[in-house]
């Protein structure tokens, strides 16, 4: 394997290493959670914080139990659900292809790299205004942000995964005269594929993120990021708040589908054959 | 197989040079080689690094152009990469994704031809270098000299005519290393390929050679060539021989070594 490649593997590797649950991690963990929780609950009540501004953990619970019970924003989750999964389906597709076209053809490189450079370099959010103003207030100017903010690392991470084989690696299918084809389909593809499922995981967070933003820049009709803003203008905290742990527990859910994902597609790079042995 | 002066010539190399351009300078990596490999021998290109031995192997498996000079193999001028060449390298090259059968049959797919014929092939070459087990394994589950064994199976499944070896199992250790060769030359006379090995070891050489191309550096050019002619299979014993040490001690005055 190259350095690069080794580099990228055994990362992961460390990484997971580290965070090995041994059971002194686990408790050293819930001792933190509870000492949270338990400042999260104290702290407000005895009015070291504004109680009304920063809800308690208890206040924080009654409002998810009344957001379950109320029900009236199922509609908000499922536009901003539908939403992030076309807009990361779009960025995905569009930076996979992006990422194909620049890592195999040396000339388009050329011509587009600078101004790749700085439209990374571009805080795409800014973008919104423009996007919204575009597409209006409707699902397109989430979907139209979130996929400027979550296509960049797919297409970044499947240009860098195509060039991840070794010269070894080259030089054996050159000797076999493997077309074009074949060295893209038979090396480069599968060697890009765990560092293009980790791009795929950070675009699904960004556009979760896209999504959101946009939902509390402009006036949606519906959404999770509505909700959460107009819940915080009502000066509802406890309810707010509900909203923000539905949102944790939908980003949480979603990187640990994406993990698992990644863990069967790539289970044998070396940061996966790291966690086995 | 036993050498014999009679047989096909199958590559030929004539006044071949390589020629890089450095800067202002002009580097000669190999200079007029005149050389050939009889259909079904052992050949063997020993020398020092910068000899050019690894760039004569390039050339003639069409990795590398010659800035001078005709290869022809089975009478046919080389241009490109063939298929009836198997080239190994000194990394296995096993990809982590496929099983070990999986990577031997990978030159199959490559070549568009149909897998299912070559499964029993396949998996008869496994038997022989004793990885019949290990033929569902990952290359990451295999020591570097299982991966090698593999990978000398990947060469041979398409049966090539030509053979090309640089350093093969030079990264491994000195006993896996002496089995290696062992296990090669068995595949070899089974196959009936023509081989060429680059090596920089000169016993290892004598050993495994019928015909020695002896190569001097800077310019890499040959020196002269050593005929071997023990008796084949070669056993071990050979190496405590005086006959084997007579030919290493010429191999190493033609080096300069001696």
């Amino acid at each position: 394997m190259t350095s690069t490649a080794a580099d990228v593997r055994s990362r992961g590797k460390e990484l997971r290493k580290q965070s090995k649950s041994t059971t002194q991690s686990v408790i050293v963990g819930t001792v933190t959670l509870v000492v949270f929780l338990a400042l999260w609950e104290i702290l407000p009540t005895l009015g070291v914080l504004n109680r009304v501004l920063i809800p308690t953990v208890s206040d924080t619970i009654w409002g998810l139990g009344q957001l379950i019970i109320g029900g009236y924003w199922w509609e908000d989750l499922a536009s901003t659900l539908s939403s992030v999964l076309i807009a990361w389906t779009i960025g995905v597709a569009f930076g996979i292809t992006m990422g194909v076209v620049l890592g195999t053809s040396p000339f388009v490189r050329t011509a587009i790299t600078p101004y790749a450079i700085a439209l990374q370099a571009l805080p795409k959010i800014v973008l919104a205004p423009v996007l919204i103003g575009a597409l209006g207030f409707g699902p397109e100017s989430k979907i139209a942000i979130a996929v400027a903010i979550c296509f960049f690392p797919v297409w970044i991470n499947t240009m860098v995964g195509l060039s991840l084989p070794s010269a070894a690696e080259f030089t054996f299918m050159r000797s076999l005269n493997a077309t074009r084809v074949q060295l893209f389909r038979k090396l480069q593809m599968p060697s890009a594929v765990p560092i293009v499922l980790v791009g795929m995981k950070h675009a699904m967070l960004l556009s979760f993120t896209g999504v959101l933003v946009a939902e509390i820049l402009s006036s949606a009709s519906n959404g999770l990021g509505k909700l959460v803003k107009e819940f915080s203008i009502q000066l509802n905290m406890p309810l707010t708040l509900a909203v923000i742990t539905v949102v944790l527990t939908i980003a949480v859910s979603l990187v640990s589908i994406m993990d698992v994902l990644e863990r069967k597609a790539v289970f044998w790079s070396e940061s996966e054959r790291g966690k086995k042995s | 197989m036993p050498k014999n002066n009679d047989s096909k010539v199958l590559v030929r190399l004539e006044g071949v040079s390589k020629k890089y351009q450095s800067g202002s300078n002009e580097i000669v990596a190999l200079s007029g080689l005149d050389l050939e490999a009889r259909e079904g021998e052992f050949l063997s290109l020993l020398g020092p690094s910068g000899c050019g031995k690894s760039t004569a192997l390039n050339i003639m498996g069409g990795l590398l152009k010659a800035s001078e000079g005709i290869i022809t193999i089975a009478g046919e001028e080389m241009t490109k990469p063939r298929r009836d060449i198997g080239m190994m390298f000194q990394q296995a090259v096993m990809f982590p994704w496929r099983t070990t059968i999986e990577n031997v049959l990978l030159p199959i797919e490559v070549f568009g031809l149909n897998k299912k014929d070559y499964v029993a092939k396949a998996e008869e070459l496994l038997e022989m270098v004793g990885m019949t087990e290990f033929a569902k394994s990952y290359p990451w589950q295999l020591s570097g000299g299982m991966q090698q064994r593999a990978a000398l199976c990947r060469v041979l499944i398409h049966h090539p005519k030509l053979l090309l070896l640089d350093e093969p199992f030079g990264a491994l250790d000195e006993f896996t290393r002496e089995t290696m060769n062992q296990e090669l030359l068995r595949l070899q006379s089974h196959s009936g390929s023509t081989a060429v090995l680059v090596t920089h070891n000169i016993s290892e050489a004598v050993f495994m050679s019928d015909r020695i191309a002896v190569m001097s550096a800077r310019p890499g050019r040959l020196i002269g060539v050593i005929d071997v002619p023990f008796e084949r299979p070669r056993k071990p014993e050979l190496y405590g021989r005086p006959e084997f040490t007579k030919l290493v001690v010429q191999a190493r005055e033609m080096l300069g070594l001696a």
